[in-house]
């Protein structure tokens, strides 16, 4: 299922969930809670055995797209992508949100650094995802966010492949932690909804390294329809326990030493598996 | 002066993809539900397999051609102008992925020339609109046999472009296209009273007033690049004549009478003029009775000259 095997993914979520904290901390601003609770969704989708990447050229038309539509989850973005070999980690401390840097505030599409899309304002990435889909053969993931289904367009999208093109290389990832910038999300039958439009629909714990393997699995081998990946998913997810699955911690960073190493203890004090 | 027929330049367009379509395998064209007053059903018709349609839904229309341009196609996204309102998000997020792709906006059905629709339909903020995103060339074809040559030149060069189209029939005027340049002004006739700055299909009428103005009055610039604009033209025209009269269907904010009298307030402060719309909503009519209600027609040009040159 995987490239690396399931001990070896669960310590790259820690040390990811490490160099985030650490990231966003140093650089005293950045979607820290958002980007935690996407670590194993993004790590189970680009260490699938079927997802193919070169780093040494990122423009390479047989690579699977990853989009990223709600592009405040760019830091760790830009640490996967460090870690799949793109640039370096280094790169990402010394250039996040820095002028002049391809490690801006939100993503700018850079393909030799693995970035697929320019992202900020929500919705518009998923329609520019499926787009993409209609023409290329290679598989097309777009994340979005929960809050970013409360636009219209963006729940639109759902009924698209339905009287355009049913587009199956094409899954759209829901990173559902039911929390959005100044409120809770619930976005009610949203699954129901994709189902009636022929979606196959899939619904995981967005942490279970393993559901997510068999999902990505499942949304490769479908012929026929798109795939809409609504996964369960805790902002903040392996920080501090305080702040997990809570409100008001949306693009705030640690504040002092002591709420840093409150993220860290939380860290630790999962382990390494 | 002389004319060789009339053609709406939207159908221009529309043929044009057609001829483009033959020219270019990976070229795709999309509309948002009015291919049949863009003319992009042509390009339907003829290549049903390479025409996307989300229907009504400009926001979805514009994604999507994005996401295509960024795989690598040639991409002519289609729309009557004032329902682009609803994707300028869109169309902000396509630019900002880079000009290192083939993305083009063709709005049909812009300024007053729309008519009876009335001031609902008309879009006389487009260009305004259009100036405001970095990266877009703005361009605006004097008439059909214009459309056709700026067609084939942007679809060779990759960029992003917003070309403005409209709906009436208009005459043809240029016998032998000259030689489209992105980026660059045209000085189409010489005189030293005033310079008339025009653009879209106003540069005819801007002709027609020189002529009646008589030889040597009126230098005439025609504008098909609105950004990045030629500035050197302008001051140089400028510099010749003193005065400056700009001419437009559109608002008087954030079209070419702004973007003119910025460069001169920069370079060269000229006295200006200006023929265009003041920042009001437009009633219905024909488009002849509305060009005459809004001062825009070619004896409103004629008159403003001379007025402005009596001094
Ligand atoms: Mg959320």
């Amino acid at each position: 299922m995987f490239k690396i095997t399931h001990q070896e993914l669960e310590e790259k979520a820690f040390s990811i969930r490490r160099d985030l904290i650490e990231l966003i901390y140093r650089a005293r601003s950045g979607h820290l809670d958002t980007s935690l609770s996407l670590v194993e969704i993004w790590l189970g989708l680009v260490y699938s055995d079927f997802f193919q990447y070169d780093p040494k050229n990122g423009a390479w038309e047989d690579r699977d797209r990853v989009f990223l539509s709600e592009g405040h989850a760019c830091p760790l973005q830009y640490l996967i992508n460090a870690e799949l070999g793109y640039y370096s980690v280094n790169d990402v401390f010394t250039g996040f949100r820095k002028p002049k840097t391809p490690f801006q505030g939100h993503s700018i599409r850079d393909l030799k650094c693995g970035l697929e899309n320019s992202n900020g304002s929500l919705s518009i990435g998923v329609w520019q995802a499926y787009g993409h889909s209609l023409e290329t053969k290679r598989s097309v993931f777009c994340i979005a966010g929960d809050g970013e289904f409360q636009e219209p367009s963006s729940q639109a999208l759902l009924s698209v492949p339905h009287y355009l093109k049913p587009a199956p290389n094409f899954t759209l990832i829901l990173n559902d932690n039911h929390l959005a910038q100044d409120s809770e999300v619930d976005l009610g039958p949203i699954a129901d909804v994709a189902k009636l439009y022929n979606w196959q629909v899939i619904q995981i714990d967005g942490h279970d390294l393993n559901a997510l393997g068999e999902a990505y699995l499942q949304a490769y081998n479908e012929q026929d329809r798109p795939t809409f990946l609504v996964c369960r998913t805790i902002k903040g997810k392996g920080g501090d326990p305080e702040n997990e699955g809570r409100l008001g911690h949306h693009g705030k960073p640690p504040q002092n030493d002591d709420e840093y190493r409150n993220y860290i203890a939380g860290l630790e004090a999962k382990g390494r598996v | 002066m002389e004319t060789y027929g009339k053609e709406s330049l939207r159908e221009a367009f529309g043929h044009a993809l057609v001829d483009a379509g033959a020219k270019w395998d990976d070229l795709r064209v999309l509309d948002a539900g009015t291919s049949n007053s863009t003319y992009s059903q042509f390009f339907q018709r003829t290549y049903p397999e390479r025409f996307y349609t989300p229907g009504i839904n400009e926001p979805g229309m514009v994604g999507i051609a994005t996401g295509i341009a960024m795989a690598g196609n040639r991409v002519v996204a289609c729309d009557m102008s004032v329902f682009l309102h609803h994707a300028y998000a869109q169309i902000r997020a396509a630019a900002r992925q880079g000009s290192d792709m083939h993305f083009i906006i063709a709005a049909s059905h812009t300024g007053i020339a729309v008519g009876p629709d009335g001031g609902s339909a008309h879009d006389l903020t487009d260009l305004a609109r259009m100036r405001l995103v970095p990266g877009f060339n703005v361009l605006t074809p004097w008439d059909g046999a214009h459309v056709r040559q700026i067609v084939n030149v942007i679809l060779e060069e990759k960029g992003l472009y917003y070309v403005r189209l409209n709906r009436p029939k208009v005459p043809i005027f240029l016998k032998d296209p000259i030689s489209f340049e992105i980026g660059k002004a045209y000085r189409l006739r010489e005189g030293n009273r005033v310079t008339i700055i025009a653009s879209g299909d106003k540069v005819y009428n801007a002709l027609e007033a020189a002529e009646q103005l008589g030889d040597g009055f009126a230098d005439v610039i025609g504008i098909a690049t609105l950004e990045p604009l030629d500035t050197d033209t302008i001051i140089a025209s400028a510099k010749r004549t003193g005065r400056v009269i700009t001419y437009e269907d559109h608002l008087c904010v954030g079209g070419l009478f702004e973007a003119v009298a910025g460069v001169l307030a920069l370079h060269h402060p000229t006295p200006m003029r200006r023929i265009s719309l003041d920042r009001v909503f437009t009633t219905s009519g024909d488009p002849d009775e509305l060009a005459e209600l809004y001062g825009i027609t070619t004896a409103s040009l004629v008159k403003e000259c001379q007025d402005f040159t009596k001094s």
